[in-house]
């Protein structure tokens, strides 16, 4: 039942698009405003913001300059592309569900990388090096996650012209201290576009998915928009319609609608992020 | 019908179906949280196969009905109470904005048991033992043959699996350094257990969506406290018009009576995140292959309901800075408290003076083998 309710809101008719001056003076805004910010770091400096760190910086801006640890492969980073590959595999017929698909589909990513030294999904040569039993970890990993993705949705009511995944949506703002806004989705949907009869009209704009763990934030609705906002980076580029929000360890989900309002809340949220942000690089180097 | 502790595990059968066992066939001892199960059970083989997989499906019971009501009434009066909880105990906190109170199966067993008990637990760091190694072990090896099924050598692929995992690679290294007496004790239970698991745990198709590990959150009152538990195995697909997911833990120690709470507090959090209740709950014990199961009824949610709003209100008291009551119970054998704890000593002389064979915090396998880190 919520699946179909899900996915019939994703793929709804957009809603009126966002006016093209209103879109240039909240680029503008934006791109002056984080630039002002971001004078206060040392020249070459540069600052990479994803969803993930947005969300981090909003929810405990205390943590947002711990020290990372060292990048060591550990299962939850591979379940995502990993569980990716298995519902796109199920979502075309392949397999019944994730728990048949994850052991094939990943013995085949394994397998063209042994052939053609292609990583196309980067762990591959990590996880061919694991033993058996922590191969299964990895699997079983991935398997949950997809499940959850998999079960979300009515796929076809989704349709044949969604994109699982894809690479990351990139906006540089130019600078002496560059600032790259990522956004990364699990998903994009075309919407259906208003007065559609069925027959298999053009597309409408994107719908955007962004799964998600733990349970919605007070600010989940600029946290989603902030994907939309990495796409204010040309005009010649469409906006996302909305960008739809799963949260499977809670079982719940929210949409945004991308209109001016939200784009304006998220900018907002958006410049105090890169404060935020600054500020921790200022206090970091200035320890150092 | 007399209950005993279970002090052997079954004899080996293979994948013979046994007969039907379930939780109505046993009770709580009176003097300590280890449950057994009935001496008239000469002759009891554990379920294996279709017929485990049976005693899973069918409960006895209807499964209940999708009622996104009932969720809806559960959340509204637990809401209703944190928030006045909330708000009592916000007068002498100082913090402008206090922490999220993580609400899991743990804390809440161990804050109803003694709050105490609670508060030096949360501190301290939790010491290894042969009982969590061999849990944590069964269950990387329970996941392994959910996903993949089958299992090599069991011990070099349960610490195969532990050392992937950022959060037991302590555990791992732990067990690393056993001597060898101790190692091939941890070794030869791991792999009874393991014999036993792979005779009897049935195929699951790949079309009831099984996945291991599933982490269940539910925030209450804006965030502010959270109920957040994982789970070892969940199956069936999201419920349409009935109830259509199974939950079950797996448990490489003996029954206690906490076990079942825990459940229903993994009944509670799936029905509020999904709106519809699971249709059973059930634990697994590889020691032993035992299965309890419990049918979800109306009536266990608002049980587990009380339950949950009882220890966050306790919970929520400490974390205010309320002085922690002591309560004796039986962990207080295993509480870092003990020296310095009156009444729990008081506990312990009595039952050493009762001259009880088993002492509370008695270390076995029976002890603390759920190996799950954070729960």
């Amino acid at each position: 039942m919520r699946a179909l309710e899900l996915s019939r809101a994703v793929v709804a008719p957009p809603p009126p698009a966002v006016d093209g001056t209103d879109r240039t003076r909240i680029r503008h805004r934006l791109v002056e405003g984080v630039t002002r910010e971001v004078e206060r770091l040392p020249g070459g400096e540069h600052l990479v913001i994803t969803l993930p760190m947005f969300r981090r910086a909003l929810a405990r801006p205390d943590l947002v300059l711990g020290p990372g640890d060292p990048f060591a492969w550990q299962p939850k980073f591979v379940r995502r592309s990993l569980g990716l590959a298995v519902v796109e595999a199920c979502a075309e017929g392949r397999f019944r569900s994730p728990a048949e698909a994850a052991r094939p589909i990943a013995g085949e990513a394994v397998e063209e990388w042994g052939r053609t030294g292609w990583k196309a999904l980067y762990w591959e040569p990590w996880f061919a090096g694991l033993e058996p039993a922590a191969r299964a970890v990895v699997l079983a990993e991935a398997v949950s996650w997809a499940t959850a993705l998999w079960t979300s949705f009515d796929w076809d009511l989704l349709g044949d012209r969604l994109r699982l995944g894809g690479p990351d949506d990139q906006w540089v703002i130019p600078g002496p201290r560059t600032v790259r806004l990522k956004g990364r989705r699990e998903l994009q949907v075309p919407t259906v576009p208003p007065g559609a009869d069925g027959s298999r009209p053009e597309p409408g704009p994107l719908a955007l998915v962004s799964v998600s763990a733990g349970t919605p934030t007070p600010t989940w609705s600029e946290e989603l928009a902030f994907l939309a906002v990495v796409a204010l980076r040309s005009d010649s580029r469409a906006l996302p319609a909305r960008v739809a929000g799963l949260w499977p360890d809670a079982g719940t989900h929210r949409i945004v609608e991308i209109d001016q309002p939200a784009l304006e809340r998220t900018v907002d949220r958006l410049l105090a992020v890169v404060a935020t942000l600054v500020d921790a690089r200022v206090s970091g180097l200035a320890a150092r | 019908m007399p209950v005993m502790e279970i002090d052997r595990a079954p004899e080996e059968t293979g994948a013979s179906p046994g007969s039907v066992h379930s939780h109505s066939s046993s009770r709580a001892l009176s003097s300590g949280p280890v449950i057994g199960r009935g001496s008239g059970s000469h002759g009891w083989q554990p379920l294996a196969g279709d017929a485990l997989l049976q005693r899973l499906r069918v409960t006895g019971r209807p499964r209940p009905a999708a009622d996104p009501e009932l969720a809806a009434r559960i959340r509204d009066t637990m809401e209703q109470e944190l928030a006045a909880d909330l708000a009592s105990t916000a007068a002498g906190v100082t913090a402008a904005r206090p922490p999220m109170l993580v609400v899991t199966k743990d804390r809440l067993t161990r804050v109803l048991a003694c709050e105490r008990h609670q508060v030096v637990s949360e501190f301290g760091e939790r010491e290894p033992t042969a009982a969590l190694a061999c849990g944590a072990i069964i269950d990387a090896l329970f996941r392994q043959l959910v996903t993949v099924g089958s299992i090599g050598d069991p011990m070099a692929d349960g610490l195969a699996a532990l050392r992937l995992d950022d959060r037991q690679r302590e555990l791992a290294t732990w067990i690393d350094r056993l001597d060898g007496g101790r190692r091939d004790e941890l070794q030869a239970e791991v792999e009874r257990q393991i014999r036993g698991l792979r005779n009897r745990w049935p195929d699951l198709s790949p079309g009831w969506l099984p996945r291991t590990q599933e982490t269940m959150r539910v925030g209450l009152v804006g965030g502010a406290v959270e109920l957040a538990a994982r789970v070892d195995l969940a199956l069936g697909g999201p419920s349409v018009d009935e109830a259509s997911v199974a939950l079950v833990e797996i448990k490489a120690g003996a029954r206690r009576v906490e076990h079942r709470a825990e459940l229903h507090f993994y009944a509670l959090l799936e029905t509020l995140r999904s709106l519809t209740p699971p249709f059973v709950v059930a634990t697994y014990y590889t020691r032993t292959g035992e299965l309890d199961t419990d049918p979800v009824t109306a009536e266990l949610l608002a049980a587990a309901a009380r339950r949950t709003l009882t220890g966050a209100r306790s919970l929520l008291g400490l974390a205010a800075g309320h002085e922690p009551r002591p309560t004796p119970n039986g962990l207080c054998g295993v509480c870092a408290a003990l020296p310095d704890c009156g009444v729990g000593r008081v506990r312990i002389e009595r039952i050493e003076a009762a001259g009880r064979h088993r002492l509370d915090g008695h270390r076995s396998w029976d002890d603390e083998s759920d190996g799950a880190p954070h729960r």
